[in-house]
């Protein structure tokens, strides 16, 4: 009996300090998190005046303009084609990179603060020097090599030219986690397969990947995440007279354009909406994925 | 135990710092007279130094100091909105025609009629009538003029030298600056006769409407004039222009803003407003080898006008720094204040008569060419929801800048979605 | 063939992959660089020379430090990196103390409640931030804290991914001590402060440099929350710099290469701390 009353006891001093450590995140998320994202739901039924004065209900009609709008639809197809363009080669380069990373080689150290720093500068400059690159008059890129190629006022390319710039500064950081990831794998696999005569391919794709393959699991879903959400260099990049914008404007951009330079709170708010269930979906879809190619301990 | 109680102090320390950092402003500003900054907000870089000297000047006459911040055009009115949403706006700011109407039906400005009225240091007579309607709402002012801005027509000198043209004159029609554009226009691409991007409607094809006795936005602000036969008849020249292929593509105009494509030496011609000057001046390509002469004439109608807009100095309603903000901007506003503002060469004075100091502040440019152009105005369309619209239309003759419609389609289209908007005010 | 000439073999095969592997990284340090140096040479030529291209120009014939002068006069840089500083150090503090306070809570205790507030945790986590946006501004403005260092902090007042982070490294912790502590009567708070936090070491400072790089480089929110001059962050001032009518390309430069120095060079002073605290962010979960 007394067994009982002191596991009671326990329990309910741990309840208590559970709750009071964990309550200002809780009220954190609470007041920042949850209580906007139910009032941007529950916005997007809604149509703001100006200066955000009067809200009428207008039930789902925010969402079916949303669908016929042509820009809308084709922003979705941009985003994705950002994101599957950017995340598997970002992926592939670095996972290529840190495994040269990883062994003993000159000037290691160099080389790795040289491909992270991209990480560290502020995506507002990345964009305005790419953007001075990109110039299909005066910049660095068409006249170095005597091409002329419009590559952010092309419908065509534009977006790939910005993806480019999204690989180009996410090498390193996905680089740091690969190699972060290689350091754990145990050495003896590698001497077991060299004893059996494997080649430097073989071992790499039978051992390497699958022993790091929780960690390209999150660089996946981080960076696919990510990429969905791409606003900075598209915002800085192209501009409204761009003969490429519909081409390239992804559903961040588009959400900015709505809410805060035609201030339609509902609307965009409905935009963020379909793009919350965008990303659950494709996200859920990687879960279930993860079962197929993933290997835990 | 020490670390703690080193860090606990650390923690409130800086957060005593950072609540301060946004109230000690508040504060500040919510004493009387001489301890009040008052801010001031504009846009344009180029004559941000201009107007700190004549600022300068009224703080050493006043002793109120003020601090004056430039938000660039693009976010100026995103940031304007959000100001005035958590009513949080700069005490003295730039008003444009594109949005005046909008933040005085919605109190947003400070109604300064009496103020005229009881001010023995300017008279509202001696401003351009026009610009006062434009920062007025039923007989009551809210902003004081502040200049006056017309287009002209820029051209590269040594270019037209060395294709044997002659410069152009004051009676040029477009249908001869379109001639002459051919011929600067150089086959490898690396020169073209003219440029004017499809949303530079101010300082390029509305010129082209007017002339022809088209017009934009109907006087009572209701309907749109895009779809007016003498628009169209206007338009004709933008399409003469696209078909000549004597412009820079869609891309590059995008790309690289009319400024940089005359400093640059890859166009020949191209039309600006006033407010450029100070860039030009500062700009060693420009100043040797361009210079400015009269935006051509209709050749039907013989009219040579130009758009004209005039900026509003605007205080916010809620400023709780009313008498300060007010005497700054009745400073800008005097006669002595508008004269160093035209010979500083920021921009042509509202006050009437007094931008001879501007015509002279360039010797090397015939800058005459603006005031000339005063000679026929036609205001700068505006309407409560010009913004949207503006972009609307400039939506639509994108496409026909990319040649997947007429210009005579994106005119009618432009109109409907006017209209629409319009109907929704 | 003899075993000193099969050595000789496979080292003459090393030795010219090795210069392959070396020209590929040698490119890719190249690429890295580019834009940074010609950001750099950008910054130090005249207008007209920047958009010159008959010949194209490389190298500033003249070293102009006016687009530097002229820029520092109308952006008051000093500001700038106070403001940035200041948000992110606030960010780090608040995400140091709730994230570690609710990661050890959700790896360690047993509660009622405990697994849904771990859900909310993990839906903040996936949902994408511009949902939370316009409601946080609102909020922002109505309590009129609008263009303070406290509206910068505001959404990293706490955060998921910090908690997330904190409770695996929490759950990996040895369960001996924290008995040890318990069967010698300290409370869980003690137990807490004093034992299992400063085992924490390595995901706290991985932590930080996590919070202190994603609020250095948030645009969106600095954009619309803080638009007063004297309150922008690095990101946002950049922002606003492309004008409407005019491109100073060596001012625009000018700037961004100013605006990039303080990282660099605390990165380049504090390499293997910051290259270790992004590894650990990703070795934990």
């Amino acid at each position: 009996m007394a067994k009982k009353g002191l596991k009671n006891l326990t329990q309910r001093n741990t309840f208590m300090w559970g709750w009071i450590l964990v309550l200002p995140t809780v009220i954190g998320l609470v007041v920042l998190n949850l209580y906007p994202m139910l009032s941007t739901i529950f916005q997007s039924f809604f149509k703001t005046g100006d200066f955000g004065r009067g809200n009428t209900f207008v039930g789902l009609s925010n969402y079916s303009k949303l669908f016929k709008d042509k820009s809308f639809i084709l922003s979705i197809g941009n985003t994705l084609k950002y994101t599957i363009i950017e995340v598997p080669i970002s992926i592939i380069i670095s996972l290529v990179l840190a495994q040269l990373l990883n062994g003993k080689i000159k000037g290691k150290d160099i080389y790795r603060t040289i491909f992270f720093l991209p990480m560290v500068v502020a995506p507002a400059a990345i964009a305005m020097v790419w953007k001075w690159m990109y110039n299909s008059e005066f910049g660095l890129i068409n006249n170095i090599f005597h091409i002329s190629v419009n590559w952010i006022s092309s419908p065509s390319i534009a977006i790939f030219s910005i993806a480019f710039i999204g690989i180009w500064s996410d090498i390193g950081y996905n680089m740091i986690l690969f190699i972060a990831g290689l350091q754990e794998v145990p050495t003896d696999y590698y001497e077991a397969a060299d004893i059996d005569g494997a080649s430097g391919f073989r071992k790499f794709y039978n051992i390497t990947i699958p022993m790091i393959s929780p960690m390209i699991f999150f660089v996946v879903v981080t960076r696919v995440l990510a990429a969905l959400k791409v606003f900075d260099f598209i915002y800085m990049i192209i501009s409204r007279a761009n003969p490429a914008l519909e081409k390239t404007q992804s559903l961040v951009y588009l959400f900015y354009t709505s809410a805060f330079v035609e201030n339609e709170y509902g609307y965009s708010s409905a935009i963020v909406v379909v793009l919350l269930l965008i990303i659950l979906l494709i996200t859920a879809l990687q879960l279930i994925g993860q079962k197929k190619w993933v290997h835990y301990n | 135990m020490r670390k703690i109680i080193s860090l606990f102090l650390v923690i409130s320390l800086s957060a005593t710092m950072v609540f301060a950092s946004g109230n000690s402003e508040k504060e500040a500003s919510k004493t009387s007279s001489n301890d009040e900054t008052v801010s001031v907000m504009i846009w344009d870089p180029n004559q941000e130094a201009g107007i700190k000297e004549i600022l300068a000047d009224f703080t050493t006459e006043t002793g109120i100091k003020t601090d004056i911040q430039i938000v660039s055009w693009n976010e100026y009115w995103t940031l304007l909105e959000a100001s005035a949403k958590s009513n949080d706006l700069p005490d003295v700011f730039w008003m444009h025609a594109n949005s005046a109407l909008k933040y005085m039906e919605n109190d947003l400005l400070l109604d300064v009629t009496d103020k005229i009225a009881q001010s023995d240091k300017i008279d509202i007579n001696n401003y351009y009538e026009d610009i006062t309607e434009l920062y007025s709402l039923d007989g009551k002012n809210y902003a004081l003029p502040k200049d006056i801005d017309t287009i002209a027509l820029w051209y590269n000198k040594t270019y037209f030298d060395e294709a044997g043209l002659a410069y152009p004159t004051d009676d040029w029609t477009w249908d001869e600056l379109i001639e002459n554009a051919k011929e600067l226009t150089k086959s490898d691409g690396s020169v073209y006769g003219f440029t004017l991007k499809n949303d530079n409607g101010q300082g390029g094809w509305f010129n082209m409407i007017n002339d022809a006795n088209g017009y934009v936005i109907s006087d009572d602000k209701k309907t749109s004039g895009l779809d007016n036969p003498n628009t169209l008849k206007g338009m004709e020249t933008m399409q003469k222009l696209l078909d000549a292929k004597v412009m820079p593509s869609q891309e590059i105009m995008s790309e690289s803003e009319a400024d940089v494509l005359l400093g640059s030496g890859k166009v020949a011609m191209a039309t600006f407003g006033s407010w450029m000057l100070s860039a030009f001046k500062q700009n060693e390509y420009i100043s040797q080898n361009c210079d400015v002469a009269r935006l051509p004439k209709d050749a039907t109608t013989g009219r040579q006008s130009s758009v004209y807009n005039g900026l509003g100095w605007a205080i916010s309603a809620n400023t709780p720094r009313e008498d300060s903000a007010w005497k700054v901007v009745e400073y800008l506003s005097t006669k002595e204040a508008q004269i160093k503002q035209a010979n500083l060469g920021v921009t042509m004075s509202a006050y009437k008569g007094t931008s001879d100091g501007w015509v002279n502040c360039a010797p090397n440019f015939n800058l005459q060419a603006y005031i000339d152009m005063q000679d026929d105005m036609v205001m700068f369309p505006n309407s409560k929801s010009g913004v949207k619209w503006n972009n609307a239309i400039y939506d639509c003759m994108k496409e026909a800048w990319m040649g997947q419609i007429t210009v005579e389609e994106a005119c009618i289209k432009g109109a409907n979605e006017m209209n629409a908007i319009i109907a929704e005010e | 063939m003899g075993t000193l000439q099969l050595k000789d073999k496979k080292m003459k095969k090393k030795n010219s992959t090795s210069i392959y592997i070396h020209c590929f990284l040698i490119l890719v340090s190249i690429t890295m660089l580019v834009p940074f140096v010609w950001m750099f040479l950008t910054s130090f030529k005249s207008i007209t020379e920047s958009t010159q291209v008959s010949p194209f120009v490389i190298f500033p014939s003249k070293w102009d430090p006016r687009a530097y002068t002229r820029v520092v006069a109308y952006i008051n840089f000093a500001l700038l990196y106070k403001n940035t500083f200041l948000m992110i150090l606030f960010r780090i503090i608040c995400a140091i103390i709730t994230a570690s306070m609710a990661g050890y809570a959700l790896g360690r205790l047993k509660f009622k409640g405990r697994n849904l507030v771990f859900g909310l945790v993990l839906t903040q986590m996936m949902v994408p931030s511009q949902i939370f946006i316009i409601p946080q501004y609102v909020m922002i403005s109505k309590i009129g804290m609008t263009n303070t260092i406290f509206a910068l902090v505001y959404p990293g007042l706490v955060t998921a991914f910090g908690t997330f982070l904190m409770r695996q490294n929490y759950m990996t912790l040895p369960k001996d001590i924290e008995e040890a502590a318990k069967l010698d009567g300290l409370s869980i708070g003690k137990i807490f402060l004093l034992i299992m936090a400063p085992l924490t070491k390595s995901s706290m400072i991985a932590l930080s440099i996590f919070t202190a790089l994603f609020g250095y480089k948030d645009l969106m929110w600095p954009l619309i929350v803080n638009t007063r001059k004297e309150s922008l962050v690095l990101s946002s001032a950049l922002a606003k710099m492309q004008g409407q009518y005019t491109t100073n390309y060596p001012e625009l430069m000018a700037a961004s290469f100013i605006s990039c120095i303080p990282m660099v060079v605390l990165y380049i002073i504090f390499q293997r701390k910051f290259i270790a605290g992004i590894a650990t962010t990703g070795g934990k979960l």
